[in-house]
């Protein structure tokens, strides 16, 4: 029966592939994309692994598409260049892809695909100790009942750490390379959405549900799917809402930022504290208030910094869909 | 029907894979290009989750204490822990491709590669600048005014 619902879904995505490769027009590219996160997240999650299936169709499905959304929204102005002309932006290209660039592309690819046919190792045996020891283990050592948060945010938090640094890296060059000196942001300029009615209520009622289901998908990240960076994209995803249908552009992102770096720095400092876990210094460490506490205490740093991360990320978009030139 | 010793999702994510970077380099549209960039991303995250759901893809959520038992039917917790990290670090790339995007769009009024390409080799050629230069100029330029 799995094996039925793998197979029509792999079909599926190949086909949203072919109407992607085949499609010009950017905004059905956009949608086409969020179909296709959200049927590969299907795959994921037929596969037996609902923590990435959940955060694929968060980040495929929504908040890729709301970047593209936004740059594609400010490409599609009318220009004004220094001699005074109006410009029209050239967004669609007049033609698909040639065919000696498709010819090119087969030769490109066909030798890749021939190297790796060269080289494929036949018979790759998956490593099985680690994951008997986690499986076996996590709920003595960790506690919690998800193992995959167990890895996360207790095994390898020090890669949890550097995703998170390199979330901040993300957030920092976007808001270098988004920042030039003419931007400036027009008031009473209303947002598309408050003139349809249906959107308007319905993303009002919906958006305090999703805070409240980012909240509890932080604080019950130890013991089901879900975890820090699945309810803090929920969490940004309340805001984006809030957005749009308040039209609020005056955020207070600078206190965000202040926010993001103290949070960064306590989870450095909870990484470096995890070390003394399993010495004897610690005491009570084998209770299940205690282990709980650690899971829930790191699960919700992570959340934060993650919420804050794609706010500003989001707010820098905002900013630069809202700039008149 | 098994090659190479692989199942057909773990086939089917590596030509997803092929079929991406083929995209990649045949689209005109860089808003196009990014996209193909995350399909490749979605790819080798398939990949590694078909790889650790071989043994069984029951999830590895120990939701009972019996679940201890059916550790034989669960999938690898591993490899989805690390796939997590690359989805974050995926949109990471896509959000400083776009703006990078931005700022060619800013300069040029186009998204179409071929304009871009002729666009910038008519400013580069026989100036001896090189494009960072350009976008250097433009941008201390604004900061004055």
């Amino acid at each position: 029966m799995m094996d039925y619902i793998l197979y029509a879904l792999m079909a599926l995505t190949a086909i949203g592939l072919l109407f992607i490769m085949l499609e010009r027009r950017v905004y059905r590219i956009i949608i086409y994309t969020a179909i296709f996160s959200l049927i590969i997240s299907g795959i994921y999650l037929v596969l037996g692994s609902p923590d990435v299936a959940m955060a694929e169709a968060a980040i495929g499905a929504y908040a890729i598409i709301f970047l593209i959304v936004v740059a594609e929204k400010y490409y599609k102005r009318d220009r004004i260049d220094a001699k005074g002309n109006k410009v029209a932006p050239v967004t669609i290209p007049k033609k698909g892809a040639s065919l000696p660039q498709i010819l090119l592309g087969f030769v490109f690819v066909g030798g890749l695909a021939a190297l790796f046919l060269h080289f494929v190792p036949t018979g790759i045996e998956a490593n099985l100790d680690l994951r008997t020891d986690y499986l076996l283990l996590s709920g003595e050592q960790v506690g919690g009942q998800n193992v995959i948060g167990a890895i996360l945010m207790a095994y390898r938090l020090y890669d949890t750490l550097f995703e998170a640094l390199l979330l901040v890296i993300a957030v920092m060059a976007v808001s270098h390379l988004s920042w030039l000196g003419k931007d400036y942001v027009t008031d009473g300029r209303k947002s598309d959405i408050q003139k349809d009615k249906v959107a308007f209520y319905s993303i009002r009622i919906i958006s305090p549900l999703i805070l409240m289901f980012g909240i509890y998908l932080i604080a019950n990240g130890h013991i089901s799917a879900g975890g820090g960076f699945q309810g803090g994209l929920a969490v940004a995803c309340f805001f984006i809402c809030r957005y749009m249908i308040h039209n609020i552009y005056d955020m207070p992102v600078k206190k965000v930022l202040k926010m993001e770096e103290i949070v960064f720095m306590a989870l450095v400092v909870v990484a470096v504290l995890t070390i003394f876990i399993g010495s004897e210094w610690v005491p009570y460490q084998h209770t299940v208030l205690f282990q709980n506490f650690q899971l829930i205490a790191a699960n919700s740093l992570v959340g934060i910094k993650v919420a804050c991360g794609f706010f500003i990320l989001f707010y820098r978009y905002i900013t630069i869909e809202r700039t008149e030139k | 029907m098994p090659m190479f010793g692989m199942a057909t999702i773990e086939l089917f994510a590596i030509a997803l894979f092929f079929v991406a970077i083929f995209g990649l380099v045949t689209s005109n549209n860089a808003i196009k290009s990014i996209v193909f960039m995350t399909i490749l991303n979605a790819s080798v995250i398939t990949f590694w989750i078909a790889i650790g759901a071989r043994e069984g893809t029951l999830p590895p959520i120990m939701e009972t204490p019996d679940h201890i038992y059916r550790i034989a039917e669960m999938s690898d917790p591993v490899p989805q822990a690390l796939m997590i990290t690359a989805i974050v670090i995926g949109f990471s790339v896509t959000a400083i491709n776009i703006i990078m995007m931005n700022t060619l769009f800013r300069r040029y009024k186009t998204s179409d590669w071929k304009s871009l390409y002729d666009m910038m080799r008519a400013e580069t050629v026989g100036s001896g600048k090189v494009l960072s230069d350009i976008v250097f100029e433009e941008e201390t330029k604004e900061g004055e005014n």
